[in-house]
């Protein structure tokens, strides 16, 4: 009886020992958790799953704006004398939903690592009024050590566009033409300072 | 890799220009700016200029597409700075289709005027 019990635990033991052997060489190996069937991939790919504007559009109309931007001497003139952008809604005229502050957003982070500053807006503005108010008002705060209320800054600059599609099909092919407009506006005079535009053709067999 | 009777017979040039210097071409410099991914001969970079005007780098290149079958190439940037440091993130890959016998440009600016410097990162598919 002794001896058997004796025999139970060192086979028990020796599995123990096996399977985090085992273990041990799984995770050494690579890096990696998981089953194998979700990978990471190069972001900057180009995509082509489907027609709909995808992350390549995306990022070659960021790209293209930016480098469109950069150039106009209205902006380096604007990085010298440390005046502020802001970016309106881009409008989806397009029959995919999609959020367009991707693309400003990239745009506006794109410009502020050559210099260019600029201004939260209305999306953005309650998170600054609260903070703002949480401050000033509501007495938590030492008064020496809180931000003023009327200190903010606003845009000389505000960048607003539009993306629009045109979807053509048969019952071989699918195509779509994809056209987004930028400009810049002077927000004061409204005067449009600067404009570009990038179109994108994506075609698929059916 | 690189058929260098194409790229002697074909004007190659890199011209960088200051707003008050202007250098003469210098050939052979294009293999030193490209990288290529694959090594397709039909697509080759046939001329390369670039321009430092006003704190913001110029660069053109001119893809030649020696059969006579649409090619489709990828490329993108690569921005450096005068130490030869990238100063900008991966660029996405953009597609590019080069007609048959046909000439296409890419024309960009750097998104950053940090930049003084390139690479041309192209990959095309054997056809």
């Amino acid at each position: 009886m002794q001896g058997q019990s004796n025999y139970e635990i060192r086979f028990t033991l020796l599995a123990s020992t096996l399977v985090l052997a085992l273990a041990g060489c799984a995770t050494t190996s690579s890096p990696t958790v998981g089953g194998g069937n979700v990978s990471y991939g190069d972001s900057k790919a180009v995509e082509t799953v489907t027609t709909d504007l995808g992350s390549t559009d995306i990022q070659m109309i960021s790209e293209k704006m930016t480098q469109s931007l950069i150039q106009h001497p209205l902006i380096q003139d604007l990085i010298r004398k440390r005046q502020l952008l802001m970016a309106s809604p881009v409008k989806n005229k397009t029959s995919e939903y999609f959020d367009t502050r991707l693309i400003t957003d990239t745009i506006l982070t794109q410009l502020q690592k050559s210099g260019v500053r600029y201004a939260i807006e209305g999306e953005d503005m309650q998170n600054q009024v609260d903070e703002l108010r949480r401050q000033n008002q509501s007495g938590l705060y030492d008064k020496g050590k809180s931000v003023k209320m009327g200190r903010m800054q606003g845009a000389k600059y505000r960048i607003d566009g539009s993306i629009s599609s045109i979807v053509k099909k048969n019952v071989d092919i699918k195509d779509v033409y994809y056209k987004m407009n930028l400009r810049l506006v002077e927000i004061e005079t409204g005067i449009v300072e600067w404009s570009d535009e990038k179109d994108i053709r994506k075609s698929a067999r059916r | 890799m690189y058929s260098k009777r194409r790229i002697t017979v074909a004007a190659l040039s890199l011209i960088v220009l200051s707003t008050l210097s202007v250098a003469a071409p210098a050939s052979g410099l294009i293999s030193s700016k490209v990288e290529l991914t694959t090594s397709n001969d039909n697509v080759q970079v046939t001329d390369l200029r670039a321009v430092q005007s006003d704190r913001l780098l110029r660069v053109q290149a001119e893809l030649t597409n020696f059969s006579p079958y649409n090619q489709q190439v990828y490329y993108r940037f690569k921005w450096l700075d005068k130490n030869g440091f990238t100063v900008w993130d991966d660029e996405p890959w953009k597609p590019m289709i080069v007609y048959g016998s046909q000439r296409q440009i890419i024309n960009v600016s750097p998104p950053s005027l940090f930049a003084t410097d390139f690479r041309l990162v192209l990959h095309s598919s054997q056809r």
